[in-house]
């Protein structure tokens, strides 16, 4: 039972992982990005159609990211060359992904709701024999999806890119004193742009991931709110890439949790539907309590 | 001068757009005897492939053999919607069928406005007595039944390949509601006929769209013990199907035959024919007529609620076949009662 609580943690922990370090990137350079959850479900749509017009995976997450990185760049156009209101454009793009990918999956595939094809490639599963003899931890990490991977690496490459790195010094530049970077000769606009392609990638790859890592179809509005909760991810932890692994296992695990109790002991469908944000808040307050302790 | 020329067109385009809704609304009262439009009105969308897309197929084919001109309005699970659908269902059809939970006191205060139009009701039953509403409450609890029995034999039929000693079954519903409830409830005392220790699971998802949670709660099913899970999720429970092939076990589809989405995973699927009962209804309304309130109560006998293994690869032994036969037959010969 454990193993399979873990199993479905990664699962769902993956999606809201990946678009959460995306966020980080925006978060840190000061950007409002709500479209988190627009890039998921381009990122889905993307994957599935170029997975079912190549018949190739690799090509299929190129697609998501292609398609999130469409929403990226309108959301550079219109919230940082023009300066528009970054809430207003954000809004704006998820009902624009919301409404494209229902028209598009209609208008394509002549079909409504869901997308469901025997040619769509699934992105392959990961497995480590040399792994499985241990117990628990053999059968969790072995058999995961590629992009479960992807998405612990990403953890790490996003911190080091954060907190280490020129450009990482820039992007908190960007957030924390605008005019210093500016007047010290960097770009803004530059790095708000290149936090924003960094989101995309992201993203993209968590919409691919749902649509053929998780399962091999698309339907629509497959994103089902997990941008949101990548948002409020990032929020809570102040956009730290180990706070964003911790927040998002801790959700995944929440999540499954749920649907376990249900059957175990027999609870109200409603209230473990809730399981996840309770546990999620339930953390908030003590991180909340621990961060007041802190401060002088 | 220039506000009172605004006042005096807004009014002018008042008077003209209430004189238009009065002729719009007119229409010949015999309009329930010969319809000549329908509107499908729908409470979530179309695509499911099985509930709401199969009563697109009776439309469809009302369009075809009889000539009429079809509108179907889809609602996406927005009840701020409805309102403004009826309406346009209202303006556009003389016979309305309206699909599913969250229409019912609209439609008596439409029924009410419009006696000239025939109102028929799927899946939710309304007695109100204003003489139009007809309503169809399937008897899918039958068909329920017969998939309780079906995993029942099959998760203790040893020579099922992957099954485990385990008796479990499982079922992924997607919300809770009475028609939910029927499901779950009949397909409890189906399983239960087979054996008394069959333990049966039920989770409830809460969507009816988030086909990676439906897959989330089936795996979990499996991983548990169970065998064989029934999917009542509309497109949540294509996941279902999915975590089916993936554990190399199976499945039962809902609502229209789902057994080629998976082959040889899924072992069977309840189907409603929906489409069917509208196409059979509107051969009452343009024939005999119905009476006020009427409860039409399709299931196995009318041939419209049914347990097919149709594209299923053959993978269920003809002596679970011949059982869940016999049970169908016992339910239309009244000697088995389906609620327990």
């Amino acid at each position: 039972m454990i193993t399979g609580l873990l199993n479905s943690m990664l699962a769902s922990a993956t999606p809201i992982l990946l678009a959460s370090l995306g966020g980080a990137f925006t978060y840190h350079c000061d950007v409002f990005n709500i479209a988190m959850e627009g890039m998921l479900l381009a990122g889905a749509f993307g994957a599935v159609a170029v997975g079912f017009a190549t018949g190739s995976w690799l090509a299929a997450i190129g697609g998501g990211i292609l398609a999130a990185a469409i929403l990226g760049f309108l959301f550079v156009v219109f919230a940082v060359w023009l300066d528009a209101d970054e809430f207003v454009t954000g809004i704006a793009l998820n009902l624009l992904a919301l409404g494209t990918t229902t028209y598009l999956l209609r208008q394509w595939y002549g079909v409504k709701g869901a997308f469901d094809d025997p040619s769509l490639p699934a992105i392959p599963d990961v497995d480590l024999p040399w792994l499985e003899p241990i117990p628990v931890i053999g059968p969790v990490l072995s058999g995961r999806n590629l992009l479960v991977w992807v998405g612990l690496f990403a953890a790490v490459a996003t911190w080091w890119v954060v907190q280490r790195s020129r450009y990482g010094l820039r992007l908190r530049a960007a957030g924390f004193n605008p005019p210093a970077l500016e007047a010290s000769g960097g770009s803004v606009a530059r790095v708000r742009a290149i936090a924003l392609v960094a989101c995309s990638v992201t993203c993209g790859m968590g919409g691919a991931f749902l649509s053929l890592g998780y399962l091999t179809l698309f339907n629509e509005n497959m994103s089902a709110g997990r941008g949101w909760i990548a948002l409020a991810a990032v929020i809570l932890v102040r956009g730290s890439a180990p706070g964003i692994v911790a927040i998002s296992l801790l959700f995944g695990f929440a999540d499954g949790l749920g649907l376990q109790l249900q059957t175990r002991y027999g609870l109200a469908p409603q209230f473990t539907a809730m399981a996840p944000y309770l546990a999620t808040l339930f953390v908030l307050f003590f991180y909340a309590r621990r961060k007041l302790g802190e401060s002088p | 001068m220039k506000v009172r020329i605004v006042l005096l067109v807004l009014v002018l385009a008042l008077v003209a757009a209430a004189c238009g809704g009065d002729e719009g609304d007119g229409g010949d009262g015999a309009a329930v005897e010969n319809p000549e439009r329908i509107a499908y009105l729908i409470n979530g969308s179309l695509g499911d492939q099985s509930f709401y897309d199969s009563g697109q197929v009776g439309i469809d084919r009302l369009e075809e053999d009889f000539g009429l001109e079809t509108r179907t309005i889809e609602n996406g699970f927005d009840n701020a919607k409805f309102e403004a659908s009826l309406q346009a269902a209202v303006n556009y059809a003389d016979l309305i069928f309206v699909i599913s939970y969250g229409f019912e006191d609209l439609l008596i205060r439409y029924a009410e406005d419009n006696p000239d139009k025939l109102f028929v009701n799927i899946d939710t039953v309304v007695e109100a007595g204003t003489g139009n509403i007809v309503s169809i409450d399937y008897l899918e609890e039958e068909g329920a039944y017969l998939a309780g029995v079906l995993a029942a034999s099959l998760t203790t039929d040893e020579s099922v390949e992957g099954t485990n000693p385990d008796p479990a079954i499982g079922a992924v519903a997607g919300d809770e509601s009475p028609a939910i409830k029927a499901f779950t409830d009949a397909y409890t005392v189906g399983a239960k006929s087979v054996s008394d220790d069959i333990e049966v699971e039920i989770v409830t998802i809460g969507t009816f769209e988030d086909s990676g949670k439906g897959k989330q709660a089936a795996l979990q099913l499996y991983d548990g013990g169970a065998d064989i899970v029934f999917q009542i999720a509309a497109a949540a429970g294509l996941g279902v199907l999915e975590a089916a092939e993936e554990r190399g076990l199976y499945a039962i589809g809902v609502d229209s035959n789902q057994n080629p989405l998976q082959p040889g995973h899924v072992v069977a699927s309840e189907i409603k024919d929906v489409g069917r009962s509208i196409y059979e209804a509107h051969e009452r309304a343009i024939g005999d007529g119905f009476d006020d309130s009427e409860i039409l109560t399709p299931g196995l006998e009318e041939g419209i609620i049914d347990l097919t293994f149709d594209d299923n690869e053959d993978v269920v032994p003809q002596e679970i076949v011949d059982q869940v036969g016999q049970a169908r037959q016992g339910i239309i010969d009244g000697d088995i009662a389906v609620t327990g």
